[in-house]
């Protein structure tokens, strides 16, 4: 049959070539720039060193019409220190007399600097007092150099030099941010070439290799599909046509005999008895006719809930890195509650009502059908994406994302039963890797670039491009079949039952799974990444973008980690010592800022607590099935299942307010390093709960 | 031109221009940002003059409200870079106490002004006039306590202008840039797809073929050749078991 990763080997070969196509391309602009900038650049920053020039040989003057003599000025240096600490672009500044000797100086002397100083061409144009000032390339600097004539004439000469380099300096930022788009546009490149041409492409061929084995079983029944009007739907055509055909001759076989028999004498019976023999024959060994009308499960239509899926997440996640930051300008007084609380109280709001209305929003949208759920919900969420932008301050600003909240929630849960609809018990685990991989490479994406956005259209624009994203999903959910369909084994889903809540939170199996594995898990998650390292970014003086570029290693780590540790712990069948590594893995993070706050350090912390989760979390919730099997006999597995996502989205939602409560108390590092202790604990208990004779003897029951 | 090869192109153009377009964007704002903040800072040059001046005269003691030099110096300073247009002094409540055109003496400033004022973490602060930007400093006495703000209100043309063109030659570079990938990536794609077309044209070779009785195509060594044995093989099988049923109906006569 055909090789597994046949098509993949195909895409990662096209998106090479987009690839360094993009490189190229992105070089190419980023070299031209670099060019607008110096052009542009340097002539304004030479103006505003004369500026600064002219304010200070303003106080020379004033100094030395005091009588002060010229070469005894006092606080020339401290004077020059000022000016560069407000002018990081000035690298050095110093004044010579009408000889050109350095009386005072303060910087990095660019090589050749005396030389220039004693210039006579210098040295004959600084004598006119109408002459402003003057540029020359000295070494790797431009020197702005202009005159300090006094009443009784001239006295000297100033010079300020520009670093030549600045103008890269300036630039690195943007450099940064071209790596972001570059690993975003290879996310973005495989996501579209499965959006326009792979779905199509992997669910024809899917469906080519599924006709070969019915045939190769001898099921030659004809099934009424429409098919595309590219390469493969041609070779689908002629397939149907191949077997269309073998059906025409089989009933004609079949009518033929029949209207011999029909009224034959007995010889003639007999005559024919051995073509009825290899009819009936062929009846046995294969199927003709039409294709019973059965659950449409074709993956193109399974395939087209990514698009629409990736747009929506996207639209939330582009909000990551700058929501709090733009929640700090929205800031109102709420008495009694400190003003790091009330930052977190939108996020923390989020959270609540994601977790709250998950469970019983599935019911819902198996009522009203997936996809009208999910076009209302994307519909509320843009509502709440363009109310959010336009908020007046936090106690509006609460009610529009809650509005996001709601519609997130309904989506995302439409489209997880939308994938459940579409499959069964051989390609459940397809399907979900399709639902997971759209919304891991919304993570990739959406941070970063909503920083970078936030950073240069402002916050309100960058909500305006989630409510867009948001609405163009409402575009891709309307190409969403229409009618719904749903597997046999398929059962209505419900919400958990308040006596199933309590009967599990007292159950100690299950609580070692979820208070000490997962709910821990998710508090580090968004205490973490979605509130404390855009507050704490900002507050240390960078921008949202860089925020962004650091939640983006956080998803980048999760996207390559968690395939392979779901892998390796499926396969070792210790998936407790997985989440034990993982949850201490994520413990130790926060505690790195005990050495330093540098950004290095913080890029450190997010990337372990990304390494940890991602070791973790594909292994959690695969124990819950494994330990608690007694459980899922007695409440059922929706029960136990539902009680643990919403223990686990409850931690969600505690993340922000307990990073908030902290932060509180002990500022940024505190938070980081007490919320990361806290975890570890976590961490340490359940493999210390997991090491036990009753826990194992449960995996070996496995 | 096959639809896959056609689609697949689109991706690479589409993508191309997100980055593209992505990577010019961010320059031109940067550029932006960056001359915006050497101009604002240029013109608080001037404002710092004007500000050290305020404050030594309320070291010795005079009033806010009482500084008659400092029209005259502020007229002065704005002088001294054309990029400025005015120079306002107005106290907590935005009435303008001295201002470098007559007209605006008493006036209020706009709230948005006092608002950034108010706000700003340090004590230089911005806000925007008609075809103007303002860099503003708060003015504080000895005690640290805010007494007035300075307001200097400088050509937002300049700036507009030099981000204008900047933006241009940006986006000559970038349209340049898209350009030669939209010559390139299509070629580039087709030599990598070549080898996938080539399988999927065997594969469709195969299915035209299918219900041929005389010889079918070889097989090439295409990714689809054992999928394309087994099919044949099925519909082989097939055709024969009917054959025979025919046969069979045909020798009964």
């Amino acid at each position: 049959m055909l090789e597994k990763n046949y098509l993949w080997r195909v895409y990662w070969q096209l998106a090479g070539v987009i690839m360094v196509c993009v490189v190229i391309a992105l070089a190419v602009v980023s070299y031209f720039s670099h060019r607008v900038f110096d052009q542009e650049l340097v002539p304004e920053t030479e103006q505003k060193a004369a500026t600064e020039g002219a304010s200070l040989r303003a106080l020379v003057l004033k100094a030395t019409s005091y009588g002060i003599p010229f070469d005894d000025l006092y606080g020339v240096d401290k004077t020059f220190e000022e000016m560069f600490s407000e002018n990081p672009e000035f690298s050095y500044a110093g004044i010579t007399n009408t000889e050109g000797t350095l009386l005072y100086h303060y910087g990095r002397e660019p090589q050749g600097a005396l030389v220039h100083f004693h210039s006579p061409a210098l040295l004959a144009a600084m004598r006119d007092a109408t002459v402003p000032w003057e540029v020359a390339l000295v070494g790797s600097q431009y020197m702005v150099s202009m005159p300090i004539v006094g009443v009784s004439g001239p006295l000297g000469v100033l010079h300020i030099g520009i670093d030549s380099v600045f103008v890269d300096r300036v630039l690195l930022e943007v450099l940064l941010d071209v790596l972001v788009v570059l690993v975003v546009s290879l996310f973005f490149t495989l996501e579209l070439l499965n959006f326009m041409a792979g779905a199509r492409l992997a669910s024809g061929l899917g469906e080519f290799g599924q006709q070969v084995d019915r045939m190769r079983s001898g099921d030659f029944t004809a099934r009424a599909r429409v098919r595309a009007h590219d390469e493969i739907g041609r070779l689908l055509r002629r397939i149907d046509a191949a077997v269309d055909h073998l059906n025409v001759r089989y009933e004609f076989l079949a009518g033929e005999l029949q209207d011999k028999l029909r009224g034959a004498s007995a010889a003639r019976r007999e005559a024919l008895r051995p073509a009825a023999a290899a009819l009936e024959a062929v009846g046995k060994r294969f199927q003709f006719g039409s294709s019973p009308k059965g659950v449409d499960l074709d993956e193109m239509n399974l395939n087209r809930i990514r698009a629409p899926l990736f747009a929506f997440i996207i639209a939330e996640e582009l909000t990551r890195s700058y929501l709090p930051s733009y929640v700090n300008d929205l800031l109102v007084t709420v008495p009694g509650i400190s003003p790091q609380v009330v930052i977190g109280l939108p996020i923390m709001l989020f959270m609540l009502i994601v977790a709250l209305g998950q469970p019983y929003l599935g019911s819902w949208s198996e009522r009203v059908g997936r996809r009208k759920a999910m076009l209302i919900g994307a519909g509320t969420a843009t509502v709440g994406f363009v109310a959010t932008a336009l908020a007046y301050n936090l106690i509006d600003l609460l009610l529009w994302r809650s509005l996001c909240a709601l519609g997130y929630a309904m989506v995302f849960v439409a489209a997880q039963g939308y994938v459940l609809d579409r499959t069964g018990q051989a390609n459940r685990a397809q399907g979900f890797a399709l639902f997971i991989g759209a919304i891991m490479v919304a993570t990739v994406c959406g941070p970063s670039i909503g920083g970078i956005l936030a950073d240069n259209l402002g916050f309100r624009a960058a909500f305006g491009v989630s409510a867009a994203m948001s609405f163009l999903s409402i575009l891709a959910i309307l190409r969403l079949p229409a009618t719904d369909v749903r597997t046999p084994e398929a059962r209505p889903s419900r919400g958990p039952r308040m006596r199933e809540v309590m009967a599990l939170v007292v159950n100690r199996r299950f609580m070692t799974l979820t208070g000490l594995a997962a709910m821990p898990a998710k508090i580090i998650l968004t205490g973490v990444c979605f509130y404390l390292v855009p507050l704490y970014i900002v507050s240390l003086g960078n921008t949202s973008s860089m925020a962004g570029r650091m939640l983006m290693v956080y998803a980048v780590m999760m996207v390559l980690i968690v395939p392979l540790s779901a892998r390796l712990s499926d396969a070792s069948l210790r998936r407790d010592r997985y989440v034990s590594v993982g949850l201490i893995i994520s413990g130790l993070s926060g505690l790195l800022l005990l050495l330093s706050d540098s950004i290095l350090v913080l890029f450190g912390v997010v990337f372990l607590l990304g390494l940890g989760q991602a070791l973790s979390i594909a292994a959690q919730s695969a124990l819950v099935a494994e330990h608690c099997q007694e459980e899922i006999r007695v409440y059922g597995h929706d029960a136990v299942y539902g009680v643990y996502r919403l223990l686990e989205r409850l931690g969600n939602a505690l993340g922000p307010l307990l990073a908030s409560l902290l932060v509180v108390f002990w500022g940024y590092q505190g938070a980081f390093v007490s919320l990361s202790a806290l975890v570890l604990f976590c961490g340490i208990a359940f493999t210390v709960a997991t090491r036990g004779e009753r826990w194992q003897g449960v995996t070996a029951l496995r | 031109m096959g639809t896959i090869r056609v689609r697949f192109i689109t991706v690479a153009l589409v993508v191309s221009f997100f980055a593209i377009g992505m990577a010019a964007f961010l320059n031109y704002f940067k550029y932006k940002s960056t001359i915006g903040g050497i101009v604002k800072s240029r013109v608080l040059v001037v404002g710092r003059s004007i500000e050290n001046s305020v404050q030594a005269s309320l070291a010795l003691g005079l009033q806010f409200t009482e500084l008659a030099t400092l029209p005259s110096q502020m007229r002065r300073e704005m002088s001294s870079d054309r990029l400025i247009r005015g120079i306002d002094v107005f106290d907590d409540t935005g009435r303008i106490l001295y201002s470098t055109e007559a007209a605006r003496l008493g006036q209020h400033v706009e709230r948005a002004w006092t608002e950034a004022a108010a706000s700003a973490k340090s004590t230089e602060w911005t806000g925007q006039a008609p075809g103007a930007y303002v860099a503003g400093i708060s003015l504080k006495n000895n005690f640290d306590l805010t007494v007035g703000y300075l307001a200097l209100r400088y050509s937002r043309g300049y700036v507009d202008r030099a981000a204008a063109a900047a933006a241009r030659q940006i986006t000559i570079a970038a349209l340049g840039a898209f350009a030669g990938i939209a010559l390139v990536a299509p070629l580039a794609l087709i030599v990598v797809i070549r080898r996938f077309e080539r399988d999927l044209q065997t594969l469709e070779n195969a299915a035209v073929h299918l219900e041929d009785r005389a010889a079918q195509p070889p097989l090439t060594g295409s990714a689809f050749d054992t999928i394309i044995g087994h099919l044949r093989a099925s519909l082989r099988d097939a055709n024969a078991a009917l054959d025979d049923v025919r046969a069979k109906l045909d020798s009964a006569g």
